[in-house]
Formats: C-alpha cells, sequence, structure tokens
C-alpha cells in the first residue's frame, strides 16, 4: 500500500539533489529511524513524503500526485461539495453555530454572508481532522453503495473498512479510491484523514464555514442532531466497555 | 515430566493463594482466597507422596480421595461463580447457582457417595489404582466414580464457556481477553476430561497432562487479570489513595 521506496529515492533525488538523509531528516521532522526502517523495507509512508514535501515548500499533494498510485490527484480539480465541506467541521462547531445563530443577542440568521465569520462571537472553525471526520466524510459522499464499491475496487474486505471508519482512520490509498468511487475530489479524503491540511487539497480559504453559513436552520439542527446521536452512541458503548472492565476488577481482583 | 507438571502446578496455585492473603486480610473477593486455597489443597492430594501420607491419617481407606471430589466441588463452585460474575455472564450464574446446577451437584455428589460406598477401598492408593485392579466389581465402581467426580467440574465449566467465549471477542483490554483465553481453554479442557475412560492405557499421560493445563491455565488467567488490574492503575481501587 505505502510508496515503493526506489520511486520515493527518485522523487527525493528531485526534490533534495546532494542532501544527506540526516539533513534531510532533520529539516522535515522525521525521524531518521523511521525513514531508515521504511527504507529497508521497501515501503515508505506517505507521511514521510507529506512531511518532506512540507519542509521543502512543496505542495504535499502534489508530491503524492508524482508516485504511479496517486497519480490521478494532479489532475483531479473538482473542488469539494457543501456536504463534504461540513463533514469537516468538529461537532462543537457545529453546535457553537447553532447557539450563535439561535441566540437572543445574535444575528437571527437572515444575514448569513461570509461576513459573519468575523463576529467575534463565531471563532475560527478548528481546522480538519476533527474526532469522527473519517466517517463523517465517507458518510457525506456516500450514495449508500459506496461503501461496497470500494471493496470491490481495492478488494479490501467491508468489515476491514469500516472498523478504520469507526476508529477514525483510513489508509492514504483507501481515502483516495474512495473519492474515486464516489466522483468527488480526490484529496478529500486525505483531508479527513488529516494527512493534508485543507489549504494543500486546494480547498478554498473559508470554504467551511462558508458551507457552514449556506446550511438552514433546520439543515445545521438536524446535522448537529444526528451527530450528536452518534457521540451518544460512541461514548455509551465506551462507557459500557469500562463498566465490564470495571466488573471484573469488583469481582475477581 | 508428569511429575514437573504437578508441582509447577501446585507451586502456581499455592503463589496465586499467598498473593491473595492481602485481600483476604481487607475482606476483598474473600471466595477467591478460598477457592484458590481449596484448589492448592485438592492437587497436593493429586500428587501421590501427600496423599498417601494424608490418607494414611484418615485411616488409609482412600476417603482422602473422596475428600479431594470435594474440595474439587467447592472450589470449582466458588471460582466458577466469581469468573462468572466479573464477565458479566448472569446465565452462567444461574446455571451454577440455580435449582439445575443444585440438582446437578447434588445427583453427582450422591452417585460419587454411592459409589464409594460399595467399593472395597482399604489400602491408600492415589487415583484409587490398587482399588482397581482388585476385582471387577471394584474397577467398575472406580469407573462411575471417577465419571462422577469429573463430572461436576465439567457441568460447571461448560455453563462459564459461553460468557468466556463472548468476552475474548469483546472489546475489553487485551490482557483480559488474553486471560478470557486461557480461562475458556481451562473450561474446554475440563469437560475433555469426561472422555478419559475413552483414552487407551497407552496415552494415560494424556489424562494428566489435560487435568494440569486445564488449572494452569486458570490459575494463569486468573494472575493475569491481577496483571491487567495493577497496569491499569489504582484509580478504580480508591481505597488505599484514601488512606495515604
Amino acid at each position: 500500500m505505502p510508496l515503493p521506496a526506489k520511486a520515493f529515492q527518485r522523487w527525493l533525488n528531485g526534490v533534495a539533489p546532494d542532501t544527506s538523509t540526516a539533513d534531510i531528516c532533520r529539516v522535515s521532522g522525521v525521524k531518521r529511524t523511521t525513514l531508515a526502517q521504511q527504507l529497508v523495507r521497501g515501503k515508505v509512508a506517505e507521511t514521510t513524503v507529506v512531511s518532506i514535501s512540507r519542509a521543502y515548500n512543496l505542495n504535499p499533494v502534489a508530491a503524492l500526485a508524482t508516485f504511479d498510485t496517486y497519480s490521478d490527484l494532479a489532475s483531479s480539480s473538482l473542488p469539494p461539495s457543501d456536504k463534504e465541506l461540513v463533514s469537516q467541521i468538529a461537532t462543537v462547531d457545529l453546535l457553537r453555530a447553532v447557539i450563535v445563530r439561535t441566540a437572543p443577542t445574535g444575528s437571527t440568521g437572515t444575514g448569513s454572508t461570509g461576513t459573519e465569520s468575523m463576529d467575534p462571537r463565531q471563532p475560527e472553525l478548528s481546522p480538519p481532522p476533527h474526532a469522527t471526520s473519517v466517517k463523517n466524510w465517507v458518510d457525506a459522499i456516500d450514495d449508500g453503495e459506496l461503501r461496497h464499491r470500494v471493496s470491490t475496487a481495492t478488494g479490501v474486505a467491508p468489515q476491514n473498512y469500516s472498523a478504520q471508519l469507526t476508529a477514525n482512520r483510513l489508509a492514504p490509498e483507501l481515502a483516495v479510491a474512495t473519492s474515486r468511487a464516489a466522483g468527488v475530489g480526490l484529496a478529500g479524503g486525505l483531508v479527513a484523514t488529516g494527512l493534508v491540511t485543507e489549504a494543500e487539497a486546494g480547498w478554498p480559504r473559508g470554504a467551511r464555514q462558508a458551507a457552514l453559513d449556506r446550511l438552514s436552520d433546520g439543515d445545521l439542527a438536524a446535522l448537529s442532531g444526528e451527530r450528536l446521536q452518534a457521540l451518544g452512541k460512541t461514548l455509551r458503548r465506551q462507557e459500557q466497555d469500562q463498566e465490564q472492565t470495571e466488573r471484573i476488577w469488583e469481582n475477581l481482583v | 515430566m508428569i511429575e514437573i507438571l504437578q508441582w509447577t502446578t501446585l507451586i502456581a496455585s499455592g503463589a496465586a493463594t499467598l498473593s491473595r492473603i492481602p485481600n483476604l486480610v481487607r475482606r476483598k473477593n474473600r471466595s477467591i482466597f478460598y477457592a484458590l486455597a481449596l484448589l492448592t489443597l485438592a492437587i497436593l492430594l493429586s500428587i501421590d507422596g501427600p496423599y498417601l501420607a494424608i490418607d494414611a491419617r484418615l485411616g488409609s481407606a482412600n476417603v482422602a480421595n473422596l475428600l479431594l471430589r470435594f474440595i474439587i466441588f467447592g472450589a470449582i463452585f466458588f471460582l466458577a461463580l466469581r469468573i462468572a460474575a466479573g464477565f458479566g455472564d448472569s446465565r452462567g450464574i444461574q446455571l451454577i447457582r440455580g435449582r439445575t446446577g443444585m440438582l446437578a451437584l447434588g445427583l453427582i455428589s450422591a452417585v460419587m457417595v454411592v459409589c464409594f460406598v460399595l467399593m472395597d477401598t482399604s489400602g491408600s492408593s492415589a487415583g484409587l489404582v490398587d482399588v482397581a485392579a482388585k476385582n471387577q466389581q471394584n474397577a467398575l465402581l472406580v469407573e462411575y466414580y471417577g465419571a462422577a467426580g469429573r463430572a461436576y467440574p465439567a457441568y460447571v465449566c461448560l455453563a462459564i464457556l459461553p460468557g468466556m467465549l463472548r468476552a475474548i471477542r469483546s472489546p475489553l483490554p487485551a490482557l483480559l481477553r488474553m486471560s478470557a483465553a486461557l480461562l475458556a481453554v481451562g473450561s474446554i479442557a475440563i469437560p475433555l476430561s469426561l472422555l478419559f475412560p475413552l483414552v487407551p492405557p497407552g496415552l494415560g499421560f494424556l489424562r494428566f497432562i489435560i487435568n494440569y493445563t486445564a488449572i494452569l491455565c486458570f490459575v494463569v488467567g486468573l494472575a493475569l487479570i491481577w496483571v491487567a488490574s495493577g497496569r491499569a492503575g489504582r484509580k478504580h481501587r480508591p481505597l488505599p489513595a484514601e488512606r495515604r
């Protein structure tokens, strides 16, 4: 799944010719032992390429596109959909928006324009990824058959795919495959998994805030409700697991 | 080889018992201490030397063997109840402590005692080997007696097995799941001992291996839970912190 070491070496030569590995590691913050290990195994992680390209002021998405697995990243210019953008807003930020819109002293929701983001009561949205960003992103672009299509395209078993989503993880290759299968901008999944930032993926500045502002009060409330419900389920499951462990301590320790 | 396994099991079980003394003093889950103490005693009684020494005091009529069986019943009863309670297996508790469980215990005990009384049991012999060799009738009775003695532990183990298998696949911490797996292996091994009469005499050592691995699995499984609890820190035990 990760990038072949040979291709990586070739890319690295182009990016930083005549630079020692030690220097590259120092500049990019990649641990030397980590990189050495990845080179020995012949598989270099995408995060390594991202860190190094950032250190050399390259766009990480463009850098990834130089590798065969990700070559179509370069040609992809689809902008993110509103649903995708909103999926990358943290639940707390959504709730804050609900409060701001319904607060008696705030604007009553009629004048929702871009200027509102300058409002001191509406602090900047926290950058992606958030605690459930991967699952929310897939849900946002899922037409009901998406998981099935990704599974057929990549050969990854549906339950393994779901397990990654639940853990808020998704291998970069799978993230791109998911975008491809959904017919959306290819870098969206990389944002949702936190591999690259929204700016690096070419999302316009303030796009998430704008998408949020375009949400009607009803949609915002419904969406926040969904998020809260999912959060409640997760928390309850954690509490149950904790209880189960606690019961073992109580009876057997 | 078998001797080593026997003594290892005895030492492991004895060490586990000793490690429960602080909790015994603190009155915390005392039944685990009693169960382990009984288990240690049972292992001691199942080893030739100690068995002969103890049985000699009890009149050399193999009463120690009958005692051993009831000690095992007691140990397994208390231990299984604790384990089922710990893993939240209410059905397992019901099966052990409920009417079915009590009926099984009573019936099996009755069969065991009747067999024992009908036997000519004079002459100490670990595992009643010499008793069985006396005559045809004795051999048959020893067989039934032994089967009855294994039946109750087997019943209890089967009662808690589903709970253990569930725990292995649950989202519990890895150490606890490992412990559940060990307990499950033990719970499978003990019912297997019901098949002992079918084991050809040449493979007699299998009996020992199954018996003692079952006990080792139980003891190590429990010990793992204590390790896991130690690892998890003491936040779930506010008592010592307050004392400090």
